[in-house]
């Protein structure tokens, strides 16, 4: 098997709020060459870096906002997050948990810091990712997967390294805590310095890993330090990852969906006219209520 | 750059293309940040702001302060305040950037010089027409509708523009309260909500 390169590494750009809760640095599809088109399945991703929030007793978030045509996947490293949906789904994201959000044909949520948390302050880090759906599953049945950090399937790396949760896909034996639609591995790598580990995936699947805590040194050679994203080749199957410190690592990899893409805000579908149908359905009450 | 602002004059106006490299020296863009103003009460207009890229509301604010929103513009709009644009006058109005914008000013030598073109200048004239139709409808739905008329009025004017601004924006515009555009939603979302 060959070595699959790093294609180039990315620093996080000026972060922008998304309402008033969550400081990002978006990558997907802001930041060249991060395109829907290049980074398919995986559409949007918003980094939320170690930013510390005040104690406030008015919970910062996102108010109430529609979603079709794909998934959403929020991976929180610190502070607390709680979600209400039209379907009458509730419920809070802590430290280490996962939530993937099946929006496909259609859900409205809204997004805040837990009161709790809101109330006592502190640092706050999450991403949240957007996965494409492939236009068969697009107005399939809105879904959760709510996962905690002790449900995660773990792999425990040898000598100390360290351990891989296997959020989604597969690594070894490992099979992923979430269901997909399309073939993809997400992981959260946690390793200890010196800890070492080697990920392999299909050459054409497209490639990312984010630092989120220390640093990493790939394939022997580039190192990739706390808050950047190292892309990779379409070419070779395997990379390998040092912990050159203590360290956080999100890998995700899938096969590109081969479609078109029409995007506006919080819709992602294959053609204009799909798009003109989703907000036409969104003003006329189709996908449902939610109170702000 | 400035392709919406070309395909209008080009496409939609009929400037030829001999037309628009005169007209092109006397174009002035501006890239404004989300929450600048571009014409304040008492201020004259000096322009015609043609919206290339984001979004401007025009409004009011009464002696209690509150604020009326009298139109949005987003791409592909034109929004000035007539009675100082042409008239001279100050204004009453506010035009503020509610997205990150660009715009192209068009001054009164940009209206001598397309007026030069008599395609353009019958499509202005069309414009115009269509302007006033518009204002008339306006004024007579926020005297005589319901809150749910005026919002599907809203939606089919405007269709994205409920992913774009804020709910009370909505409700300034349409003259309602942010309680009752709450509530037409809500009723709408009932009528027409099937879950599968």
């Amino acid at each position: 098997m060959k070595t699959k390169k790093i294609e180039s590494i990315i620093a996080p750009q000026m972060p922008h709020y998304v309402g008033d809760g969550f400081r990002v640095h978006n990558f997907i599809p802001g930041v060249y060459p991060l395109t829907m088109q290049r980074m398919s399945p995986f559409i949007m991703m918003d980094y939320n870096s170690k930013f510390y929030f005040p104690p406030t007793d008015k919970p910062r978030g996102v108010g109430v906002h529609p979603h079709r045509g794909f998934e959403t996947v929020t991976i929180a490293y610190k502070g607390k997050v709680a979600h209400h949906d039209s379907a009458g789904n509730s419920g809070v994201i802590g430290e280490g948990d996962v939530q993937w959000m099946t929006a496909a044909a259609g859900i409205l949520h809204k997004e805040y810091h837990e009161k709790s948390f809101s109330e006592a302050g502190g640092d706050f880090q999450m991403v949240q990712l957007w996965v494409n759906l492939p236009a068969k599953d697009k107005m399939s049945t809105p879904k959760y997967q709510g996962i905690t950090h002790e449900q995660l399937n773990k792999f425990q790396l040898p000598n100390n390294g360290g351990e891989i949760e296997v959020i989604a896909g597969k690594y070894n034996d490992i099979e992923g805590s979430a269901s997909t639609f399309t073939p993809l591995h997400l992981y959260n790598m946690r390793l200890n310095k010196g800890g070492e580990s080697t990920v392999s995936f299909p050459a054409n699947f497209n490639t990312l890993l984010l630092v989120i805590e220390g640093e990493i040194q790939v394939n022997g050679n580039e190192f990739v330090a706390t808050n950047q994203v190292a892309l990779f080749e379409n070419e070779g199957e395997t990379i390998q990852i040092n912990a050159t410190e203590n360290a956080v690592i999100l890998v995700m990899s899938g096969e590109p969906i081969k479609e078109a893409i029409a995007a506006q805000g919080p819709f992602v579908m294959n053609t204009r006219d799909e798009l003109i149908q989703a907000i036409d359905d969104y003003n006329m009450g189709k996908f449902g209520y939610l109170e702000d | 750059m400035l392709e919406k602002f070309k395909s209008y004059l080009v496409d939609k106006g009929g400037i030829t293309e001999a037309e628009f490299q005169e007209l092109a020296p006397v174009l002035q863009t501006k890239t404004i940040d989300k929450g600048t103003y571009l014409l304040r009460e008492g201020e004259v207009c000096k322009y015609a702001f043609f919206v290339e890229q984001g979004l401007l509301r025009s409004f009011s604010i009464d002696q209690a302060g509150k604020e009326h929103i009298i139109q949005f513009a987003p791409e592909n709009w034109i929004m000035s305040d007539i009675s100082s644009n042409f008239f001279n006058e100050s204004s009453d109005f506010f035009i503020e950037a509610i997205e990150n914008t660009e715009v192209v000013l068009l001054d009164k030598t940009f209206f001598n010089l397309s007026d030069k073109s008599s395609s353009y200048r019958k499509y202005n004239e069309l414009l115009l027409q269509n302007h006033i139709r518009h204002l008339q409808k306006r004024v007579n739905l926020l005297l005589s509708a319901s809150a749910e008329k005026r919002y599907l009025n809203f939606i089919q004017l405007y269709p994205d523009l409920t992913l774009r601004v804020s709910q009370w924006m909505i409700a300034s515009y349409l003259g309602i309260t942010p309680e009752s555009l709450s509530r037409v939603r809500k009723e709408l979302a009932t009528k027409n909500f099937k879950p599968n």
